[in-house]
């Protein structure tokens, strides 16, 4: 079973402490959403995906990585 | 909380309370036998259900228009509601026609008036669900991983 883990939680905090709430505004999603998110509840679509990275402007691989299990 | 997840416990309180009303009224009015024949509290009860189908109308429309509120987190919830939805309808039209087909079997014909109550309480059941399986959607999210 393969399971998809990001790392904006990290790239938040080196994004000068940058609030859920203000990347739930750049990537165009709720602030629940990126709890999930970040929580691992969720995977999102290709497109929030590229959003998210690109609010945080890096590639999609320095968010999600796709782990085996 | 998220705003859906709000609107659909507004909603689960309001479906409730909608039908008890819907049934209380029923009952006390004298039921299906006054009900074929009054067509003042035909009315009645026509007023209570498109009244809630109404507010059920406002209280979702309203939330999926309004920019920011709605996400495709919470689409997808919703999409998945359905699968509840459909769940309930079943359910409750298995409990009308095997209600029915026991209470009368023995005439062979079963009074036109039902036709109408079974459509009735699928729309009532129909949105009150939709309520139901988007609470239980937040809660699902809550235990493992969703992907799209």
């Amino acid at each position: 079973m393969a399971k998809i883990t990001n790392r904006i939680r990290r790239l938040r905090f080196d994004h000068n402490e940058m609030t859920q709430e203000e990347l739930a505004n750049r990537a165009s999603c709720t602030r629940q959403t990126i709890i999930a998110l970040e929580q691992g509840k969720y995977v999102p679509s290709i497109t929030l995906a590229f959003q998210i990275g690109r609010a945080f402007g890096v590639k999609l691989e320095e968010v999600f990585q796709y782990e085996e299990e | 909380m998220a705003p859906l997840q709000r609107r659909a416990l507004y909603g689960l309180i309001i479906g409730f309370v909608w039908t008890v009303a819907i049934i209380a009224v029923f009952i006390l009015k004298g039921g299906a036998s006054t009900f074929s024949k009054d067509q003042g509290f035909r009315l009645i009860i026509d007023g209570l259900w498109i009244g809630g189908l109404i507010a059920y109308l406002v209280l979702f429309e309203t939330i999926l228009r309004r920019p920011g509120q709605v996400d495709e987190r919470d689409k997808l919830i919703m999409d998945r509601s359905a699968r509840v939805q459909w769940l309930a309808v079943i359910i409750q039209l298995v409990a009308w026609v095997i209600s029915l087909s026991e209470s009368y079997w023995d005439q062979g014909q079963i009074p036109v008036v039902f036709l109408y109550l079974i459509f009735m309480s699928t729309l009532i059941v129909s949105t009150v669900a939709q309520s139901v399986g988007i609470l239980i959607g937040y809660r699902r999210m809550e235990g493992r991983q969703w992907l799209r």
